[in-house]
């Protein structure tokens, strides 16, 4: 119980230091209309008619009252286009995340637990995977399994993995020798009981920057994969994609390649100034 | 009395820091005076402004935040706010230099020790650099350190010998005023000794002025010829050793007094001063210290007491010592 | 020292064969028939089978690496399924186009980012401090394949100044792929130099050597920089991955004639040792690089040094 409110209290004064972080407050922002976006973006642009139809006579146009971003060279309105391709990016950026976390994070909990052997041969098949450059590892997962989204999610989740893998580790090993964690093994909890219940709420905070900083290096993974060809498939409207297929485009119609990279930039930015705010916030001796 | 000859004389100094949570004033009218050759203690609590006052002499007060906003600080004659910042940096180091209190984290990590002294010799003497580094070998044979130890680096040597390292090249320039700011606080007891024993003997040797800040009335008794006993960025009681230890004039220095254990009266209760400093933020209306203080009167609260001098040695900040403010000190009327 | 150097070559063994081994097993479980890609859609099955054969595809993925690492210890990467020449010939004759680009964009990137880092931290809050800043936030934000291409518009098709693709332009074409590809390390390694510095100034022996008579500029270059260089030292280890991933986009948008461009038209082409061969070759590069940059530490760090003498 006692400790209940001491979480509470804790996380009210994290968010009260958030809040007077401006830079982090901007970013929590635009993530918060991004997100009302991508929920509501059927009922803004409709997906069948005007996000994927084509519209030949309007190939190519340049922004104006009716087309805020201007059309594609299908004539389609790369505004609408966008607003449904932050789904993609925030529902990849998500679930490969967690797919990171959740492997990465029971490996590194087990490692960091056990020590010993176990810690050895898991950190060293990390190794392995952190030899490969993460964006290298993601690439040869789709070229061998394909550009289905589903194994977009996979390839840049797998090469997230060791990251959180050695985050998790280094806090376990941190707080797995304090006197809560004694006495739980005490009253005779079992280890994974150990782990999942007493050792993890407790090294939170290094996750939690974490997961907020890889969901942006998720979603320029996957806007890099489409541009090579290797991510979301067209007509599915994906940013990296679409900035890719405005290439052709670049001396007459630059808009087409100009607004998607926009969007890039303004989701990374913002995520990475509440990523930023959130490890000031959580660890209030590294501010300056 | 006139023909004293001081190697520092701080007058109404005050220094505050602006900080998000407010202005903190650090210190408050602060004046001392070292005699040439002579060593004064400076006691006080954590964040009574005591390393604070050491700094305002070096002009190391990083600022912003901290700010230098009345008083002087002179030193062989003239006014150290008046140097241009290069006229200072030949001060540090020459003139006055400084040993801090945590030796553990003084010492740059990636220089090798030798170096670090033997900087300070090429910095304020026409050297080269390989003569530098001869006299900084023999300045850490010195402090009891071979010489051969000169090429290591800080993470080789223990915190005493630490210590010494900064002592060797604090003094490695003869200065005419050590600041010694808590110098045994991080050590064992029995290297304290050893530490203190050897700055006694250098400074002596050297002839140097010491301002040695110490929270510790054992060290004082040991070294110092005067005593400053700060609160809340004031001098509350000054005087020479007898004056303080035999004639305790001040309840605050009284009560420093009372928290000291008695070794040899071990049945005697300890009287420890009852609170905390008060928040530099927001210092009590009167007399800092009458939230604490056992004899504090209504008046206490509304006045500040001035300066009184009891002697032409000892002087107290107290109403108790004030003509006809009626305050008095458990019934002895002072 | 010696002794560390060896043991930390001898090291990368293992690492270099269990990389080989993940990728290996990652492109094993690919759904498609090599011998049908090369032969074609309308190829008779008996001449597939053959090839399947010729090829060791029927073996267990086990014997199939083991025959690979094999060929792979006399620098035999296989061949390219696509053009039928060797893998290695392949890679080697496109690595320094590659290894030109990787390293001046490293040099652009640590050229200007560590004096950005030094003077931001020193002028905390200053005007140059916040504009540095918000550069660097941006440049970390900004994908390299989209400054790329926003350059080309820029600098190609509107001024002329620099060619818009290739190699052939001597320093001319490699102005803006060494832009595009540096200036996301630059951000990141201008953030990491502004915080690990203003950190070691913060730091008391950082006020022992003003307190000794040390000049403001010589306690930035001698005391603080040693000290604020050691994470920094360490990010641009781990951003030389993500400078070598950034090259294949760098090279995809510029039509570089490296690595990068190779691997992506394996991939397409499902040329299989080509790909395993170029993952190879960057993991190798980037292993190396890392043990430099430990190496480069124990210099710094004498903390380190003395643990290995």
């Amino acid at each position: 119980m006692n400790t209940s409110v001491k979480k509470r209290s804790m996380a009210a004064e994290v968010w009260q230091r958030l809040c007077r972080n401006k830079m982090a407050m901007l970013g929590l922002g635009i993530l918060v209309i991004m997100i009302l976006g991508a929920i509501f973006a059927d009922v803004i642009a409709d997906y069948d008619t005007m996000v994927v139809a084509q519209d030949m006579k309007n190939r190519l146009q340049g922004p104006s009252a009716e087309h805020w971003f201007g059309t594609d060279e299908f004539g389609r309105d790369i505004f609408a286009r966008i607003l449904h391709g932050s789904r993609v990016s925030l529902v990849v950026g998500l679930i490969s995340v967690s797919v990171s976390l959740i492997i990465g994070g029971s490996l590194g909990a087990f490692a960091g637990f056990y020590g010993g052997r176990v810690d050895n041969v898991i950190m060293r098949i990390m190794d392995i995977f952190l030899a490969v450059p993460s964006i290298l590892l993601a690439m040869t997962i789709v070229a061998a399994l394909g550009t289905d989204l589903i194994y977009v999610m996979l390839a840049i989740g797998v090469s997230g993995v060791p990251t959180y893998a050695r985050i998790v580790r280094a806090a376990v090993m941190s707080v797995k020798d304090q006197e809560f964690v004694e006495s739980a093994r005490a009253i005779g909890a079992s280890s994974p009981t150990i782990i999942f219940r007493e050792i993890l709420p407790n090294c939170m905070a290094p996750i939690i920057v974490q997961a907020t900083l890889s969901v942006a290096g998720a979603i320029l993974s996957t806007a890099s994969l489409s541009f090579i060809g290797l991510g979301v498939q067209p007509p599915a409207p994906e940013w990296g994609a679409m900035l890719s297929s405005g290439r052709s485009y670049l001396r007459d119609a630059m808009h087409i390649t100009l607004f998607p990279g926009l969007a890039i930039v303004i989701t990374i930015l913002a995520l990475n100034l509440l990523g930023d705010g959130l490890r000031d916030a959580l660890d209030p001796r590294l501010k300056q | 009395m006139a023909d004293k000859q001081y190697s520092v004389e701080i007058n109404d100094l005050a220094v505050r820091f602006s900080t998000v949570d407010g202005v903190v004033h650090a210190i408050n009218g602060v004046d001392l005076k070292i005699e040439k050759g002579k060593t004064l203690g400076l006691v006080g609590e954590t964040g009574a402004g005591k390393t604070t006052t050491a700094l305002s002499i070096l002009r190391l007060i990083p600022n912003p935040p901290g700010e230098i906003t009345s008083g002087s600080i002179v030193l062989e004659g003239k006014n150290v706010f008046e140097y241009s910042e290069k006229e200072m940096e030949n001060i540090r180091g020459k003139q006055v230099s400084m040993i801090f209190q945590d030796p553990m984290t003084s010492l740059n990590p990636v220089i090798t020790i030798g170096d670090q002294i033997a900087e300070v010799i090429q910095l304020h003497e026409k050297i080269d650099a390989k003569g530098a580094l001869e006299k900084a070998k023999e300045m850490l044979e010195l402090v009891g350190i071979p010489g051969t130890r000169a090429g290591e680096y800080p993470h080789q040597f223990s915190g005493g010998m630490k210590q010494r390292v900064i002592i060797a090249m604090a003094l490695v320039c003869n200065p005419q005023l050590l600041i010694a700011d808590e110098p045994t606080t991080a050590l064992d007891v029995t290297i304290q000794a050893q530490v203190l024993d050897l700055m006694q003997k250098l400074r002596e040797k050297y002839g140097t002025s010491m301002l040695m800040i110490t929270h510790d009335l054992g060290i004082v008794a040991e070294v110092c010829d005067e005593v400053s006993i700060m609160y809340a960025g004031r001098i509350v009681e000054h005087g020479t050793l007898e004056d303080i230890f035999d004639h305790t004039s001040h309840p605050y220095t009284e009560g420093l007094f009372g928290s000291l254990p008695n070794i040899e009266k071990r049945t005697e209760a300890l009287k420890p001063i009852p609170g905390l400093m008060p928040d530099p933020t927001n210092l009590p209306e009167g007399c800092p210290f009458h939230p604490r203080c056992k004899y504090a009167t209504e008046l206490c609260k509304t006045r500040m007491p001035v300066k009184t001098d009891l002697s032409d040695t000892h002087s107290v900040r107290c109403l108790a010592y004030e003509e006809g403010t009626g305050v008095t000190l458990g019934g002895e009327k002072a | 020292m010696h002794k560390y150097v060896i043991k930390r070559l001898l090291m990368l063994i293992p690492v270099i064969l269990g990389v080989s081994f993940l990728v290996f097993f990652i492109m094993s479980l690919s759904p498609g028939d090599p011998a049908r890609t090369i032969l074609g859609e309308n190829a008779p099955q008996e001449s597939v089978d053959a090839l399947r054969d010729e090829l060791g595809l029927n073996d267990p993925v086990v014997v199939q690496y083991a025959r690979y690492m094999g060929d792979l210890l006399h620098g035999d990467l296989g061949e390219s399924y696509k053009s039928g020449r060797p893998v290695f010939g392949e890679i080697a004759s496109r690595f320094p186009a590659t290894l030109k680009l990787a390293f001046w964009g490293m040099v652009f990137a640590v050229v200007l980012s560590i004096p950005i880092g030094i003077i931001s931290a020193t002028k905390q809050y200053s005007i140059t401090d916040s504009i540095s800043m918000v550069f660097a936030l941006l440049g970390v934000a900004t994908p390299n394949f989209w400054l790329g291409l926003m350059l080309i518009i820029a600098f190609s098709l509107h001024l002329r100044w620099f060619p818009s693709g290739g190699a052939d332009a001597g320093w001319k074409s490699l102005v803006l792929p060494v832009i595009t590809l540096g200036t996301g390390c630059m951000a990141n390694i201008t953030r990491t130099t502004r915080s690990s510095m203003l950190e070691v100034i913060r730091q008391d022996y950082i006020r022992t050597a003003k307190a000794k008579g040390v000049s403001h500029n010589k306690v930035i270059n001698r005391h603080a920089l040693k000290n604020a260089l050691i994470p920094v030292v360490t990010v641009i280890g781990l951003q030389f991955g993500s400078l070598l991933g950034g090259a294949v986009l760098t090279e995809a948008v510029f039509a570089w004639p490296g690595i990068g461009t190779f691997l992506v038209n394996s991939i397409k082409a499902k040329d299989t040792p080509a790909v395993l061969g170029c993952v190879i070759v960057f993991s190798i590069c980037f292993s190396i690089v890392n043990l430099c940059v430990d190496l480069l530490y124990a210099y710094i760090d004498p903390r380190i040094k003395s643990k290995y003498k």
